[in-house]
């Protein structure tokens, strides 16, 4: 009868493949078969209730028939199980209760040596009432109403322990169960993996269908192969790579969206077969060879077998994934960089920006008693300050960025057509050697924290190395003069100028736009901040400002035209000599662009901006020469004047000399006798 | 050859001390009493002297392609007409009186049309608008100028641009007189007796300070009639140029009491000084300029054509200077009735050459 059970049993599973799982247990133990082979009932929904109840029904009228009379006993609640002598020479070491509507262990009495016992599909709340079975090693309570494991601690040589479909809450009391090698807890309420960790010969543990939310607390399971997590709300899993003989893992219908919450089982060595279906990290389209390429111990993955190519086509996957994700990495670490750079430079430009007003102040004199900062202080201060900022950051990132940017002190970023320059320093990158195919491409530079007298040094830099920049944005630049602009015309062409109010009071003046257009009217700009030009802005800017080319072109005396285009040319000339080491080709080209320069608009070419240094530097040169022309015209004009008196002087007095002369000669020869031999003396005297 | 230039310098820097002094008469019983060096260098000759060789060794490759002399008729032309000062650096334009009403004209001249076009601006845009015909024009002359303008407060305040234009008149081409005046004021203002002043030097402006409130509130000013007196006073000690006395008496004689910025008001204000300073045209006129306006119009046409074609705009701009008319000479309209002579079309072949 029991036998057939069984068959009834693995017959009923083999319609439920997909979710039975076939156990063979070797246990040497049991006398007349070496294998009992028995099927683990691990999915209930398969069974609906009206089935189950219409199964129970039939085994229990089934049963009418056995040999088992439930007797009451003395005790007033627990039955008295006997049986026939003659049925307890056959079937000596197991006893099947399957269906008995029973709601409480019976008491079982002279079965000491039972090795097999079934209470499945009863009713039973505790158990209880079999402490005395110390021989047990097969108990089976699946579906009943217990809520609490307790009464197992005397049978020390159990070694499977089906309690699924029971209304467990905790895992508890299995202290004694050393010996345990199959234990099925599923379709429970247990919420937490606990007290397991001395079953060191567990070999199966089910807890499919329970409330965990997560999974670890599994170290000292050594013997543990295969681990049922099914149907529960695990969102991450941890400690499984300390369990040395797990081979198939099932985590199916979990809560589990990312590979790194459950990445401890890329450490199991093990692991073979590992189930992720019905997971949120199941739908993603990185899944399956994200899992191949990090379980390279795998070999069916949901149930199906991992092939060679599968695994090849993951780890090429893998390694683009990962190259990408180096990528990113590096792009958010450049981006954080970036910003930390920038920062950096505002701050020490503020400082620099604070300075200089304070020695305008300082130099405007009367209210300002403060002394200008030392510069050095100014220094130090920027860089202590640096640390505070990266407390923000994740670690990972402040990490790698400490060593970088705490010295940055300027950024040069090309941005597809754009060109940003932050900070002085960054001027220097025009000397670099651009490709040509990205200078070509870069049509908008802009510059934020540099001094505008600065960019203006690089002008001509910028006209060669990026020809085709047409838009240039000024932030934070220092434009405080209309004449600034001038410094533009020099360039090949603008089509748009953006001047944010950011640190340029230039754009406060109602004027600014229309001088713009009016310096740089040979460029035909397009937009200024932003907003077309009008032919009507172009218009204003004539009326406003074509007296003032008018006046510089016709009014200008020759020399002074001479002077200040020989200026610009000389500016020009100046670069060229620099450059000329570098680039022997560019410098005709340059040359012939320069005098078309000077050619095209000569009525503003005389409005030309000289930076401030620049100009200070001419002022010195021409105060020397002023005082040598001082030195020089004073001896002239001293000369002249020195002249001018003695021919005065001598004007005055030739009359009379003259006349003196004329007295002279007359009294000589008044005796002509005596002034004849005196002749005569002379001439003889000679010879 | 040196002689000779000294020759050349003296013959053509006649005609421009005779054109500098217009506002001033020397007798030619003075003239003798001087050494001839004081005299040249009381008139300003030698500045110019000076600055024309300077200007000379600066661009000495280019001017020597063209002659010499004929730079020096034309750099004295041009300081005739007014036309030296064009961006060039602050120390020179404020080095004679000349220079600064020739500085006052260009400006006038240069940015009449923003006036008329009727914006009010700051004083940092006006001080802008300076910097483009003197890189190096400091602010603290606009700064002091916008503070007569707007009586010595608020002073990012909107201004017209006459008004602008008169106090900084005053301002500039008076400058170290009415930093002499300052410290009288000053001096009265403490009680001082004024007629033990120390002549003030020019450093003796920067201790200027405000009356203080209580002093303010009480009685604002000083009293009229004193102030005349000592300006008269200083006015015959000072050696920078100094406004007609009478007219000065004038403008304090219509009032009983007076404040610093009340005299400057007043001062900007007059008509009377405005003509001898004769830099620029009477207040009514001041947006006045046909010649100018003229010239705009035949500019103005040419805008279009900039916008269509970027070679067309080089073009076109370049056009102006090329047909140079020299509508006169911007002294000519004025108080000068000058000769132009044949020398236009011998600056025009210039201009030309060195457009190449």
């Amino acid at each position: 009868m029991i036998p057939g059970k069984y068959r009834s049993v693995s017959g009923r599973a083999t319609n439920n493949v997909n979710c039975g799982l076939h156990l063979v247990i070797q246990t040497s133990s049991l006398p007349e078969k070496n294998k009992v082979e028995f099927k683990l009932h691990k999915e209930t929904p398969s069974f609906p209730g009206r089935l189950l109840q219409h199964d129970l029904e039939r085994n229990y009228s089934s049963r009418q028939g056995e040999h088992i009379n439930l007797v009451s006993s003395s005790m007033p609640s627990f039955p008295i199980l006997q049986r026939s002598s003659e049925e307890k020479i056959l079937y000596s070491d197991r006893l099947t209760l399957e269906r008995q509507k029973l709601t409480v262990c019976p008491i079982i009495d002279g079965e000491e040596h039972l090795r097999l016992l079934n209470f499945q599909h009863n009713f039973i709340t505790r158990i209880q009432n079999i402490s005395n079975l110390q021989k047990l090693i097969f108990l089976d309570l699946y579906d009943n109403q217990i809520e609490e494991i307790s009464g197992l601690c005397t049978l020390r040589s159990l070694r499977v322990l089906l309690l699924g479909k029971n209304r467990i809450k905790k895992i508890s009391n299995l202290e004694n169960l050393k010996s345990l090698d199959v234990l099925d807890l599923h379709g429970n309420q247990i919420t937490t993996i606990e007290n397991v960790n001395h079953l060191c010969d567990l070999r199966v543990l089910n807890l499919a269908r329970n409330l965990l939310s997560h999974v670890d607390n599994l170290n000292g399971l050594d013997s543990l192969t295969e681990l049922n997590l099914r149907h529960n709300q695990i969102t991450f899993v941890r400690d499984v790579d300390n369990l040395p003989s797990l081979q198939r893992l099932f985590l199916s219908f979990n809560n589990i969206s990312t590979f790194e919450s459950v990445c401890c089982l890329a450490d199991s060595t093990s692991l073979s077969d590992i189930t992720f279906d019905g997971n949120p990290i199941a739908q993603e389209s990185w899944y399956r060879h994200t899992v191949l390429q990090n379980m390279m111990q795998l070999r069916q993955l949901d149930m199906k077998r991992i092939t060679e190519e599968e695994r090849r086509m993951a780890s090429v996957i893998a390694k683009k994934e990962e190259e990408k994700k180096r990528e990113s990495h590096k792009q958010s670490l450049l981006k954080e960089k970036k910003r930390l750079t920038i920062n950096n430079v505002a701050r020490k430009w503020d400082l620099q920006q604070q300075r200089v007003t304070n020695i305008a102040t300082n130099q405007d004199g009367k209210d300002s008693d403060s002394p200008s900062q030392d510069p050095c202080q100014v220094d130090g201060s920027t860089i202590s300050a640096f640390p505070e900022e990266t407390g923000s950051l994740d670690s990972g990132l402040s990490n790698a960025l400490q060593g970088l940017s705490v010295t940055d002190t300027y950024l040069v970023e090309v941005d597809g057509d754009t060109l940003s320059l932050y900070g002085s320093g960054a001027l220097e990158s025009l000397d670099r050697n651009w490709s040509v195919q990205t200078a070509g491409m870069v049509t908008t530079v802009s510059f934020t924290f540099i001094e505008f007298d600065e960019i203006v040094q690089v002008l001509p830099k910028l006209k060669i190395k990026f020809p085709n920049s047409l838009h240039l944005k000024f932030k934070e630049t220092n434009l405080v003069m209309l004449q600034q602009f001038n410094a533009l015309a020099q360039l090949r062409r603008i089509d748009q100028l953006t001047v944010d109010p950011q640190g340029n009071p230039v754009v406060s003046f109602t004027l600014w736009k229309y001088y713009v257009l009016f310096r740089l009217s040979h460029f035909s700009m397009q937009k200024i901040n932003g907003t077309e030009v009008t032919q009507n802005d172009m218009i204003m800017a004539e009326r406003l400002f074509g007296i003032l080319a008018h006046v510089a072109s016709s009014e200008l005396p020759q020399y002074r035209l001479i002077s200040i285009l020989g200026d610009a040319r000389k500016k020009q000339f100046r670069y060229l000599l620099e450059s000329k080491g570098k680039k022997p080709g560019i410098v005709n080209e340059e040359n012939n662009d320069s005098k078309r320069l000077a050619g095209e608009n000569t009525n503003r070419a005389t409005l030309n901006y000289t930076t401030r240094d620049f100009y200070n530097e001419k002022l010195e040169e021409i105060k020397e020469k002023k005082k040598f022309c001082k030195t020089y015209i004073e001896d002239l004009v001293k000369e002249a004047t020195e002249i001018n008196m003695k021919n005065e002087a001598l004007q005055k007095l030739w009359p009379q000399m003259f006349i003196e002369l004329v007295r002279d000669a007359v009294i000589e020869i008044r005796n002509k006798n005596s002034y004849m031999k005196l002749c005569l003396q002379k001439i003889t005297d000679q010879k | 050859m040196a002689t000779e230039g000294a020759g050349n310098l003296a013959s053509g820097s006649w005609r421009v001390e005779l054109g500098s002094c217009a506002g001033q008469r020397m007798l030619s019983s003075e003239r003798l009493a001087l050494p001839d060096y004081e005299y040249l260098a009381q008139r300003h000759v030698l500045t110019y002297m000076e600055d024309a060789v300077c200007q000379l060794l600066e661009n000495k490759e280019d001017i020597s392609q063209y002659g010499i002399a004929r730079f020096f008729t034309e750099y004295f032309n041009s300081v005739c007409q007014g036309t030296h000062i064009l961006f060039r650096e602050f120390s020179f334009i404020q080095a004679t009186p000349h220079n600064r009403a020739s500085f006052l004209r260009a400006f006038w001249r240069c940015f009449r049309t923003v006036g008329k076009n009727g914006d009010l601006l700051t004083m940092k845009e006006y001080h802008c608008l300076l910097q483009l015909l003197c890189p190096d024009f400091p602010l603290e002359l606009t700064q002091k100028a916008a503070r007569i303008v707007l009586m010595d407060d608020a002073m990012d305040c909107l201004m017209s641009f006459s008004d602008f234009l008169l106090a900084f008149q005053i301002q500039f081409y008076y400058s170290e007189f009415l930093e002499s005046v300052a410290a009288i004021y000053q001096d009265l203002l403490s009680g001082k007796n004024p007629n033990a002043v120390i002549v003030p030097t020019s450093s003796s402006g920067q201790h200027r300070q405000r009356p203080t409130l209580g002093e303010a509130g009480m009685l604002e000013g000083v009293e009229a009639s004193l102030f005349s007196q000592c300006l008269e006073n200083l006015c015959d000690r000072h050696k920078y140029s100094c406004p007609p006395l009478a007219l000065v008496k004038e403008v304090l004689s219509n009032v009983q009491r007076l404040t610093f910025y009340g005299f400057l008001v007043a001062l900007s204000k007059h008509h009377g000084i405005n003509q001898a300073l004769g830099a620029l045209p009477d207040k009514g006129d001041l947006m006045h300029d046909p010649a100018m306006d003229e010239e705009l119009e035949r500019l103005l046409a040419q805008v279009p054509g900039l916008v269509n074609s970027v070679t067309a705009g080089s073009e076109a701009s370049c056009l102006p200077s090329r047909t140079p008319p020299r509508v006169g000479s911007p002294w000519r309209p004025l108080h000068h009735i000058r000769k132009v002579d044949a020398e236009s079309d011998g600056s025009t072949e210039e201009t030309d050459e060195s457009e190449t």
